[in-house]
């Protein structure tokens, strides 16, 4: 999976706490999403997307989706 | 302008777990080492061997401090690592304070059968407890990454565990190593937390939990 929540996060002027705080989670969480490292289980996704007002797809894709 | 006092309390503030688990297990050794030598009675030994287990209070407060600086922001889960370090404290003192207890016994007295069952159950089952308290953080754990790195690091110290307990096993009844007694390979499975823990780190960025 490969996903663009650095971008995101970096457009609100957002620190990895700063996003870990407003999930719930981790800041090593944020990290090992945001590097590809660790793909989120789909409730952590939905609140992701949820945060950032997005659809999960528009955040998420596969690495083999164009 | 700070006077003397607080700075020493601010710098006590600062100490990590780990100088009190150090200083804990340095008096312990020291103890066991006047025992060894005959500098001190088993008695006195003994008796010695509570006054180290008090560390374990400011060892506490001082790992505490560390998961509340931490996770800061993630309330819940610095309540689930406080009390996984209060259950690891507690289980720890009473695994010392058993152990004690049992070599006190066996060595000052004879007690019967059944009290020497007894009181060699109480060490085994403190460590019981451990793995209860490693159970209970992977189950109350509320960070999903973190929770996956716990029972990443706790799969790698059971394969670490019994792997070793399997060659030494059948090195043993080869006659090639000595014997090693069976709450040994508990030690390894915690030894293996490390090796799981350091395996984390390359994977993932990140040492976990434990």
């Amino acid at each position: 999976m490969k996903n663009r929540l650095k971008v995101l996060r970096a457009e609100h002027d957002w620190s990895q706490q700063d996003l870990a705080d407003r999930l719930g989670v981790s800041r090593q969480s944020v990290n090992a999403i945001e590097t590809g490292r660790y793909d989120p289980s789909l409730p952590l996704a939905f609140r992701i997307a949820e945060l950032f007002e997005l659809a999960i797809e528009d955040i998420f894709q596969l690495e083999s989706a164009p | 302008m700070i006077d003397a006092t607080t700075e020493s309390r601010l710098s006590g503030q600062r100490r990590s777990p780990f100088f009190y688990a150090g200083m804990m297990l340095a008096a312990i050794g020291a103890i066991v080492a006047l025992a060894a030598t005959n500098a001190i009675g088993s008695t006195a030994a003994t008796i010695l061997m509570i006054a180290p287990l008090w560390l374990a209070i400011p060892m506490v407060k001082a790992a505490n401090r560390r998961a509340d600086a931490v996770n800061a922001a993630c309330a819940s889960k610095g309540e689930v690592n406080r009390r996984y370090i209060k259950r690891i404290a507690l289980f720890t003192s009473l695994y010392l304070a058993t152990l004690a207890l049992a070599t006190f016994a066996s060595r000052e007295y004879s007690p019967p059968l059944e009290l020497r069952t007894f009181l060699s159950t109480l060490p085994g089952l403190a460590i019981a407890g451990m793995f209860w308290a490693i159970g209970r953080l992977i189950v109350e754990q509320t960070d999903e990454f973190i929770r996956m790195l716990t029972i990443r690091q706790s799969l790698w110290a059971t394969g670490f565990a019994l792997s070793a307990a399997s060659v030494w096993g059948f090195l043993e009844q080869a006659d090639i190593v000595i014997h090693v007694d069976a709450y040994w390979w508990a030690v390894v499975w915690f030894f293996g937390l490390g090796v799981g823990a350091v395996i984390n780190r390359i994977q993932y960025g990140t040492w976990g939990a434990i």
